[in-house]
């Protein structure tokens, strides 16, 4: 029968990045081991950390430290995250949707759109280029990893962050890309305003029902 | 996604695998898939190294079953092991690669580029040795099998040349390869719409269902409690007992409809979508047998949305809805249905795509039947039961007689809101459409 709940996780304190990492794929394995039903969702905020994925070009990388970068299991090009910007990440079960990661990706990118919306931020996919984008600048970033269905990682939004930290990478591998943040067009909004509406769109799209652990 | 990048191979040639253990990694866009394999064996060559990209369906590697087979294998592809320096040999290796797989063509086994839309392609299956030993043999003769038979064949290890075809000319169809295995033939279930209403394969199907035995929740002497579908089926066949209702039949002549679902059926058009789409565009311009009751008055929906009852193998139904189908073309319906009818054997749809029905079709005409009255469900007003059609002697208004394929429908209405009148002229105009222009069921 199809499993409509998920464990939310909205820790207040920023996170540090390989925890996080830990945590997500313990849900996973729970799931494809059938040891658990309940599907995962992460909200939260990271020390500043370079994510590369199994596939990315290490030249993306430029000059970061490498203390502070992690090679994980998702798909895509090198990434940064940070305090002010928001990190979802859903472990997710396809096959109570759709196995399509095609379909999931758009989905994920729809959720985005829709959130930013909901502040008036224009917005829109860009073809080929998966991530939400405003204009020609990346507002925010998709990356997922999948076993056996059970999804992985999720995406990112800049909301209020230290863009600088872009300028250490070629994010994604797309070179001049330039990022963009919700407070460049909208100063007031708060990092929580955003979490609160990015948790009822993925209740939304998902027809998820929350429990808590 | 029509090609993937290997990012890892997280086995070398000579690993063993198991069942459900990840193989390699690949890439699509911003997705990390792990490809698994679906048997238990040998990884025996790899073909596409890390880094590449590969078409969907492109040969990868080679799985084999047992430890001995790994070294006739590799040498018989002059992989041996994928060294660090011959990675970096990128392109010659693809060539050679390639070049492999024309040899190899009848090689059935082996692991493919996942296709992240459809899961079916991904599976990593076994090279019996059986199989490689003919594959090698290079038969001259082709075989000539339908795609779904040479899939199932592959997944089973079945020789196909070794079979005898039933299908045209000789053709290997999907039931062949079954019942090479010993398994169970699929009898056509309700809904799928793969034949056509003019049942002109009525010979097979007689002698599958007086060969199979009907279906059965239980054994005799028990007594088997009811599922959730199962009851909720129940509640609402026993709410129906509440609705006036009334049933009016009609015979339609399909010889029209089947000629033209001959041209459009190579383009995956369905039946069930064609008559989804006549039913819709008549109910268009008779909203009256498209409205419902409620207690506040008749209800008119915005749109015409049609469900259509698909039986449950393990008991109860339900009616995925085709919504507007007025708005979507015949072969975007068809695929539409496809996708429902497989999501919902997964129960896998989502309640919006069941529940909002306005008006249902039940068709039953695969079996043969010659008329069958359903019962309405509720929220809605009226439902449309569609029969076999057969081949019958019809009199003609000149004194002549000839004979005309003709299928009987017979709606089941609700009569507080749809009159005997009302639905009447719904099928009249319903079997005016499709005896005199089903070309026009196309947009």
């Amino acid at each position: 029968m199809i499993n409509r709940t998920a464990i939310l996780n909205e820790p207040r304190e920023i996170s540090d990045f390989k925890e996080i990492c830990k945590l997500q794929e313990k849900y996973q394995r729970d799931l494809i081991q059938t040891n658990s039903n309940y599907q995962f969702i992460w909200i939260g905020e990271h020390m500043l950390s370079y994510t590369i994925g199994r596939g990315s070009n290490l030249d993306n990388l430029l000059d970061v430290c490498p203390e502070n970068v992690y090679l994980i299991n998702r798909g895509g090009e090198v990434t940064c995250h940070m305090p002010g910007q928001l990190v979802v990440y859903l472990i997710l079960d396809l096959v109570n949707y759709k196995k399509d990661l095609n379909w999931y990706l758009r989905k994920l990118e729809f959720i985005i759109i829709n959130t930013l919306t909901e502040f008036n931020i224009k917005c829109s996919r860009k073809t080929g280029f998966t991530g939400v984008w405003c204009e020609n600048k990346k507002i925010a970033s998709i990356g997922i990893g999948c076993k056996r269905w059970v999804t992985l990682h999720g995406f990112s939004i800049n909301v209020d962050c230290n863009l600088e930290n872009f300028t250490q990478i070629i994010p994604c591998g797309i070179k001049e890309c330039e990022m963009t943040k919700i407070r460049d067009f909208k100063k007031d909004v708060t990092i929580k305003e955003v979490k609160n509406i990015v948790k009822k769109m993925i209740q939304k799209e998902f027809n998820l029902k929350f429990v808590s652990q | 996604m029509t090609e993937g990048k290997i990012v890892e191979w997280l086995k070398n040639p000579g690993d063993k695998v198991e069942r459900g253990e990840s193989v390699l990694v690949v890439e699509s866009d911003k997705a990390d898939m792990d490809v698994e394999s679906f048997q238990d064996g040998y990884l025996a060559a790899v073909l596409m190294p890390a880094g590449s990209t590969a078409p969907v369906g492109e040969t990868i590697g080679l799985i084999v079953e047992s430890q001995e087979e790994i070294a006739g294998i590799q040498e018989k592809h002059n992989t041996k092991t994928i060294s660090q320096e011959e990675k970096v040999h990128n392109d010659g290796l693809q060539n050679h690669a390639s070049s492999e797989k024309t040899n190899n063509e009848n090689v059935k086994n082996i692991s493919k580029t996942p296709n992240v839309s459809k899961v079916e392609k991904q599976k990593a299956t076994v090279q019996v040795k059986t199989e490689i030993n003919a594959a090698l043999a290079n038969n001259s003769s082709r075989v000539i099998a339908s795609p779904k038979a040479k899939k199932i064949a592959s997944q089973m290890g079945v020789d196909l040349s070794k079979l005898q075809g039933s299908g045209p000319n000789g053709r290997i169809q999907a039931d062949d390869v079954l019942s090479a295995k010993g398994q169970p033939t699929a009898i056509p279930w309700i809904g799928e719409g793969n034949s056509s209403v003019g049942l002109n394969n009525i010979q097979p199907i007689n002698k599958q269902i007086s060969s199979d035995i009907g279906n059965s929740f239980g054994s005799p002497g028990e007594t088997v409690k009811f599922n959730t579908l199962q009851k909720a089926v129940n509640s609402n066949m026993e709410s129906s007992l509440n609705v006036p209702c009334f049933r009016v039949g009609y015979s339609i002549q399909t010889d029209k409809l089947d000629a033209f679902y001959k041209t459009v059926k190579q383009n995956g058009v369905t039946m069930t979508a064609l008559l989804v789409k006549a039913v819709a565009k008549t109910l268009k311009n008779h909203p009256q047998v498209n409205s419902c009751f409620t207690t506040d008055g008749i209800s008119y929906p915005e749109t015409v949305n049609i469900a259509v009852a698909v039986a449950m193998e393990d008991g109860g139904l339900i009616t995925p809805v085709l919504k507007n189908p007025c708005q979507t073309d015949l072969f975007e319906l068809s695929r539409e249905w496809k996708d429902l009818v497989k999501r919902s054997r997964l129960k896998q749809l989502e309640p919006d795509e069941y529940s909002t029905g306005t008006f249902t079709l039940s068709n039953l005409g695969m079996f043969g039947v010659d008329r069958f009255d359903a019962i309405l469900p509720p929220g809605t007003g009226a439902i449309l039961a569609i029969a076999a059609s057969k081949p019958t002697v019809v009199g003609n208004e000149n004194g002549s007689i000839s004979v005309k394929k003709v299928m009987q429908v017979n709606l089941t209405a609700d009569h507080r809101v749809i009159y005997g009148a009302d639905g009447a002229s719904f099928l009249k105009d319903l079997a005016s459409l499709i005896e005199n222009s089903p070309e026009s069921l196309i947009a």
